[in-house]
Formats: C-alpha cells, sequence, structure tokens
C-alpha cells in the first residue's frame, strides 16, 4: 500500500476537516492540527507544532470570521484587547517549548482541557 | 471585564500558544463565556477576529531557526482551512447557543484525548536526540 503519509492531498483531507472544526468552533484549528499531523503523517513533534503555526499565521479563518461578522457575533473590541499579550505570550511560550521535552506539561494541559471540556459540555444543561 | 484583565488573559493564552503550538481560540472561548459572560457564538466570532492577526509570527520565528517548519505542508493547510472554516461558520452559526456550547465541549475533550496520546512516541525519539 502507498504511504500517504506526505501525501499533499491527505494533507490538504487532514486540513480541510480542521477547517470546518475551526469554524464551528471558533478556533484556529492549531488543537486538531498538530495532533493529526503527528498521527496520520508521521511528523516530529517540534516540526508538527512548527508547521501548525506557520499554516495559522496567514488569516486562515478569514471566511469562517466573515460568517460570523455577517451574523453580529463580534466583540471586537475585547479581540483587540487579547492580541498583544497572545503575541508577546507567543514569543515567550515558543522559547519555553524548544527548550524543554513539553510532554508532562502538554499532559497537565490535556488534563485541564479534558475537564474544562465536561464543563462546556454540561453547563448549557445545568442553565435550564 | 476590566481592560486589563482581558489584555493579561491574552498574555497567558500566548503563553500556551508558542508552548503547545496551538492556536489559543481553544482557551480564548471557554474563558470569554465563562469570565466576561459572553455568549457562545460571540465568544467564537471573537476569537476568529483574534486569530485573523498573525500572532503566531514571534512563535513561528522561534521554530523556524530551528528547521521545526515544513513550509510546503504549511501553505496546503492554509488553503483547506479556508474552505473548511467557512464551511464550519456556516454551521455554527444556524446552531442554539446551547447546543452549541456542548458540542464545544465534547470538542475539547476530544482535543485533550489528542494531546495526551500525541505525546507518547515521536516526542520521545526527539528528546532522546537532545
Amino acid at each position: 500500500m502507498a504511504d500517504l503519509s506526505k501525501n499533499p492531498i491527505a494533507i490538504f483531507g487532514t486540513s480541510l476537516v480542521v477547517g470546518v472544526a475551526s469554524g464551528m468552533f471558533g478556533i484556529g484549528g492549531g488543537v486538531l492540527l498538530v495532533p493529526l499531523l503527528v498521527l496520520i503523517h508521521h511528523f516530529e513533534q517540534h516540526r508538527a507544532q512548527g508547521t501548525s503555526l506557520l499554516a495559522l499565521v496567514p488569516p486562515t479563518g478569514l471566511f469562517a470570521f466573515l460568517t460570523y461578522y455577517a451574523a453580529r457575533e463580534v466583540d471586537i473590541r475585547t479581540g483587540l484587547l487579547l492580541i498583544p499579550g497572545i503575541f508577546f505570550g507567543g514569543i515567550i511560550g515558543g522559547r519555553v517549548a524548544v527548550k524543554l521535552s513539553a510532554r508532562r506539561m502538554r499532559r497537565v494541559f490535556a488534563s485541564i482541557l479534558f475537564l474544562l471540556g465536561t464543563w462546556e459540555f454540561i453547563a448549557p444543561m445545568l442553565r435550564h | 471585564m476590566h481592560w486589563l484583565v482581558i489584555v493579561a488573559l491574552g498574555f497567558v493564552v500566548g503563553i500556551l500558544v508558542g508552548i503547545m503550538g496551538i492556536g489559543g481560540g481553544i482557551i480564548v472561548v471557554p474563558a470569554l463565556v465563562h469570565f466576561a459572560g459572553m455568549d457562545q457564538h460571540v465568544a467564537q466570532g471573537t476569537s476568529l477576529f483574534i486569530i485573523l492577526w498573525p500572532l503566531g509570527l514571534g512563535a513561528v520565528s522561534v521554530y523556524w531557526k530551528k528547521h521545526d517548519v515544513d513550509l510546503r505542508a504549511g501553505i496546503i493547510c492554509v488553503v483547506g482551512m479556508l474552505v473548511g472554516g467557512y464551511l464550519g461558520g456556516r454551521v455554527a452559526v444556524g446552531l442554539a447557543s446551547g447546543h452549541l456550547e456542548s458540542a464545544f465541549g465534547l470538542f475539547l475533550m476530544l482535543a485533550a484525548v489528542l494531546l495526551w496520546y500525541r505525546a507518547q512516541p515521536k516526542s520521545i525519539e526527539r528528546d532522546a536526540r537532545g
């Protein structure tokens, strides 16, 4: 069987799925793109993270954003206030990541994310 | 929410962005819903607004210097995500806020499982190489 791991069409298919999730959930998609590059396309971990960050440099979510904007579901002021911190924090985080093996840190993060997800899943039901 | 709190929140999110190689929306969305009392749709739309800007640029430069960027795969992903993002946005805008938040919760759980498992064999190789 042909190895599809680094096939451009297979990578395109993966990124299309990531894009749908990005538009549906208002996220950048890196959280999905990084593990999929590693698990399906056999990228080395740091390379997957670097490539994912590169893919997020252009306004990848532009069309997704426009659908929300047209539906008046965007708070521009809060968005602008969040930007400087994310930019400078990103440089610091990047330096930390290339120096240390972030494996344990990632597992702590995954655990927090799981609890957060459980909360988000249940919260709307509790409000009724 | 006070503007300084929002700026500080952005800073914490940014550090996670650099360490995990993720976009940050996955943290921004729940933070805006639960700390700022924002509606799920507005939180998601605001998150998408944030990531329109090249926020990961600082982090990318660090990875680039270490040759940890695949340029070709990155460009392919940009195209796929542009198209997919439009489709996903259309679906989300049509959903009720409560349903969308629950779906977001399920998505976070899936992302958490993926994050946990990807930490395994490849990164060990890398660690061994130093």
